[in-house]
């Protein structure tokens, strides 16, 4: 069972970072437009590199 | 092309040389724009103020509300055209909502700049207020998503802990080793409960405060005792723990509060017509006498404005011109303009129909009666749906009964085996969560709204839904909604040898004052531009426009109302009729064709047993000749906007819930008055903003889907509830007892939880793509033989 010493301070430790990264997400705008993303695959006009 | 964005898309692909196939065309010359001076006015620091934020000492912010965007191409050409500019930073664009958020260098590129660029690719822009409630809501649904997030990873990391102690149990697992997993329970339970179930406990505050008991404060005291016990029994080290269960009681009820979230925005967006109906600049009068465009938000009281002709009152105000007339569809619903003399009242967001006209200002800002309207669709939007609110009292009442229950309980053990009160209390406290009942409704109302919006069928007020499913009528208009809105001039005919040149002219002089479909047809037929001495021009609701043109009084409209009651050929009678005070001039006959769906949709709702009403505005013969062809047994012809809203009344106190379906601004009236109002989305802007539910692309099949769609969540809703009370009443008195272990306790609680999320799934599954395959050629897709008004 002293494996449980390493294995769950890890496990909490991806916790926290697994909460952190989400939070810096959210706080950086990836959640505030779920609907926009989700539609740009889908248009099939070819884009170019540099706009005119 | 489905809208600007994709045609200048493709004329730019055309530009980069993939163009080869398309024929070759000229690129559009930039729109000789009105707009491009208001732009101007941005310049101002003191209107601009308003609308662009300081991110730093030279990073400006913006929120744009842009007309116009309809699809991914869209948001591809806004974020590239603004993106390609030099000092603009970033460019985000909501197809959705329909925003833009700039963020650029003040140093490089000016406001104006944006809105000229914006406007070069064909979208017309409007600053939305920086301080406005997008910021307000951004924060609540950020703050809303962490909640939920830190409540889900701590109840899986709690029940991974909770089941490696339930399993130990089983075995033989060292009082060392549970000791350290309850202690680390709590420590991933202690977050979920300070954090992310703060909104309940200042929820329940709140209410305390206001000395009311809302669905907040039980559920706040259940979350508190169960925690509160859990931990004493770790520091205590006996009995048992349940950080599991609150993290996961946490976890659902926060769910189901984030889905009713994103419900509420979404329909905000839809409504923000209501922002772009005051404009943002005014002509203020200066003290020399000349008038100087100003930033609405500094007029004050007082101040003497000049209103261009078609111009959008900016303020409410007294009248100082001898006469005019102004359209106020948005108080009276009723596109007719009504005629205003020196020292009448006129409201902001109204149109004025002639001018120019001066007046003084009485009311700014946010006293205006269209600021008092926008307050109330406001709040009738984030009000939350009646269904959901119904809801959520239904389980209010239960926890408080819970919390009674396991009063009675602890009390009872207390008497025969103290040693067993509390913790038999607290089981019954975890397996009565009410999780299962906070989620029935908004998880098969999000369910519903989602399934709804891919059929093309946008809900704005959720409270539709159950009206939806409940209503018995279907009043539809006929012009613009059971048919195509565009008409087109089929037939003339002219009287007493007046040339037919010569009567389009004058008819088409006429009809440029209106903007029913009719007389746009009739405009539309004659290109000239005309300079004829046009006054006393008069829009009747209904019937017709009347005008003086080069000193002859004309009327153009229904047969009656153009002849004024002089006699006529029957065969006339349906026709538009161009007359003066001798008599007719000329006779306008309308091809008109129903929209492709039509007939489906109409023989769809019948097949659902509602009966189907059409009103129209239009000569009987023609609403005859469309509601045969319907199978439409009841309708009514040459009704006014106030005699539909009659019929409308007749019938709902004859207790038929009825489901009205309109395009124009006209049919306000009517929709208002309805159970469910639908409108159209290619209709007034006014029209959709006061519906219920606004249909894409005219779609009226997609109805009778969205109709079962509406009665399966309410069926799904009754069952979750049903479900969740039966749970709740096997389980509770085998708690009680003492018969339930803390692991069955959490498992029944998010099993329960699942079943009703699960069910709700079940809503608009299986058909997920009908309409498509309707949208095949349908034989009423030919041009209807008869005439039309």
């Amino acid at each position: 069972m002293n494996i449980l010493l390493l294995l769950i301070p890890l496990s909490l430790a991806f916790l926290a970072g697994a909460v952190w990264v989400f939070f810096w997400a959210v706080n950086h705008g990836q959640f505030d437009d779920l609907d926009t993303p989700g539609l740009l695959p889908l248009d099939d006009i070819s884009r170019p590199e540099e706009p005119p | 092309m489905c809208c600007q964005g994709c045609r200048a898309a493709a004329e730019w692909i055309e530009q980069l040389g993939l163009g080869d196939y398309y024929e070759l065309r000229t690129a559009p010359a930039p729109k000789p724009d009105a707009a491009d001076a208001a732009h101007e006015a941005w310049q101002d620091t003191d209107s601009a103020r308003h609308v662009i934020r300081e991110l730093s000492a030279d990073l400006r912010e913006t929120l744009l509300l842009v007309e116009g965007v309809r699809c991914t191409a869209c948001v591809w050409l806004i974020e590239r055209s603004l993106g390609a500019m030099p000092g603009v930073m970033s460019v985000q664009v909501n197809a959705v909502a329909r925003r833009a958020r700039v963020i650029w260098q003040a140093s490089r590129i000016t406001l104006p700049q944006l809105l000229h660029a914006l406007s070069r690719t064909g979208y017309r822009a409007l600053p939305l207020d920086a301080s406005g409630l997008d910021d307000l809501r951004r924060r609540e649904s950020r703050d809303a998503l962490k909640r939920l997030v830190v409540a889900g990873f701590g109840a899986m990391q709690a029940m991974m802990y909770a089941t490696a102690i339930y399993l130990g149990a089983a075995e033989s697992l060292d009082a060392s080793t549970r000791d350290l997993l309850r202690w680390l329970g709590l420590l991933v339970a202690t977050p979920v409960v300070l954090y992310s179930a703060r909104p309940f406990f200042t929820g329940a505050l709140r209410s305390l405060k206001a000395r009311r008991v809302g669905m907040d404060v039980p559920v706040a005291l259940a979350i508190a005792a169960v925690y509160a016990a859990s931990l004493l029994e770790a520091v205590r080290g006996t009995g048992e723990v349940y950080f599991d269960s609150v993290s996961m009681f946490v976890f659902f009820l926060l769910t189901g509060r984030y889905l009713e979230m994103r419900a509420r925005h979404h329909a905000r967006d839809l409504t923000d017509a209501l922002a772009r109906l005051t404009p943002a600049f005014a002509e203020r009068e200066t003290p020399d006498g000349i008038f100087k465009r100003v930033g609405i938000h500094e007029l004050r009281v007082g101040d003497r404005v000049r209103v261009p002709e078609g111009g959008i009152i900016p303020a409410d105000g007294v009248l100082l011109t001898e006469r005019c007339r102004v359209d106020e569809a948005l108080l009276s619903g009723e596109s007719a303009p009504v005629t205003k003399r020196r020292d009448d009242p006129v409201i902001a967001g109204s149109v004025l129909a002639d001018g120019p006209v001066v007046l003084r200002v009485e009311r700014v800002g946010a006293d205006t009666a269209l600021a008092g309207i926008t307050a109330l669709v406001g709040r009738a939007h984030a009000e939350r749906p009646r269904l959901q609110v119904a809801g959520e009292h239904a389980a209010g009442r239960f926890v408080a009964r819970v919390l009674t229950v396991t009063a009675v309980t602890a009390a009872v053990w207390a008497v025969f085996d103290p040693s067993r009160a509390f913790t038999a209390a607290v089981a019954v406290l975890v397996i009565s969560c009410p999780c299962a009942f906070a989620l029935a409704v908004p998880a098969a109302l999000t369910r519903a709204l989602g399934a709804m919006a891919r059929r093309g069928v946008l809900v704005v007020k959720p409270d539709a839904i159950q009206a939806l499913a409940e209503c018995t009528h279907a009043l539809f208009d006929k012009t613009g909604t059971l048919t195509e809105a565009t008409l087109s001039l089929a037939d003339v005919r002219t009287f007493d040898g007046v040339s037919h040149d010569g009567a389009l002219r004058l008819a088409a002089t006429l009809a440029r004052q209106s903007r029913h479909p009719a007389a746009r047809a009739i405009a539309a037929a004659h290109p000239a531009i005309d300079t004829a001495d046009i006054r006393e021009v008069m829009t009747h609701a209904g019937a017709g426009v009347s005008a003086t043109i080069d000193g002859r009084v004309l009327r153009l409209g229904r047969s009656d109302f153009a002849l004024a009651g002089k006699p006529l050929a029957r065969e006339f009678e349906d026709a538009v009729l161009l007359a003066d005070d001798r008599g007719p001039i000329a006779a306008f006959r309308m091809g008109e064709r129903l929209r492709p769906e039509t007939c489906a949709a109409i023989e769809a709702l019948q097949a659902q047993g509602l009966t189907v009403l059409i009103a129209s505005g239009d000569a009987p013969v023609k609403v005859a000749a469309i509601a045969a062809r319907l199978s439409v047994g009841i309708w009514r012809g040459r009704m006014l906007p106030a005699e539909k809203l009659a019929w409308l009344t007749d019938l709902r106190a004859a207790g038929a819930r009825v489901l009205a379906v309109g395009d124009g601004v006209n049919d306000a009236p009517v929709l208002a008055g309805a159970d469910v109002a639908i409108a159209l989305a290619d209709g007034a802007e006014l029209t959709q903003a006061c519906s219920d539910i606004v249909l894409k692309g005219g779609r009226l099949d997609a109805i009778a889907a969205a109709r079962e769609i509406a009665q399966r969540t309410l069926a799904i809703v009754r069952q979750n509830q049903r479900w969740a009370l039966y749970y709740n009443f096997s389980a509770v008195p085998l708690a009680a007892l003492g018969f339930v272990p803390p692991w069955l306790a959490a498992l029944g609680m998010s099993l329960s939880s699942l079943a009703v999320i699960l069910n709700a799934l079940r809503i608009g599954r299986g058909d997920a793509r009908p309409g498509r395959a309707s949208r095949s050629p349908h034989p009423a897709a030919e041009p209807l033989a008869g005439p039309a008004t």
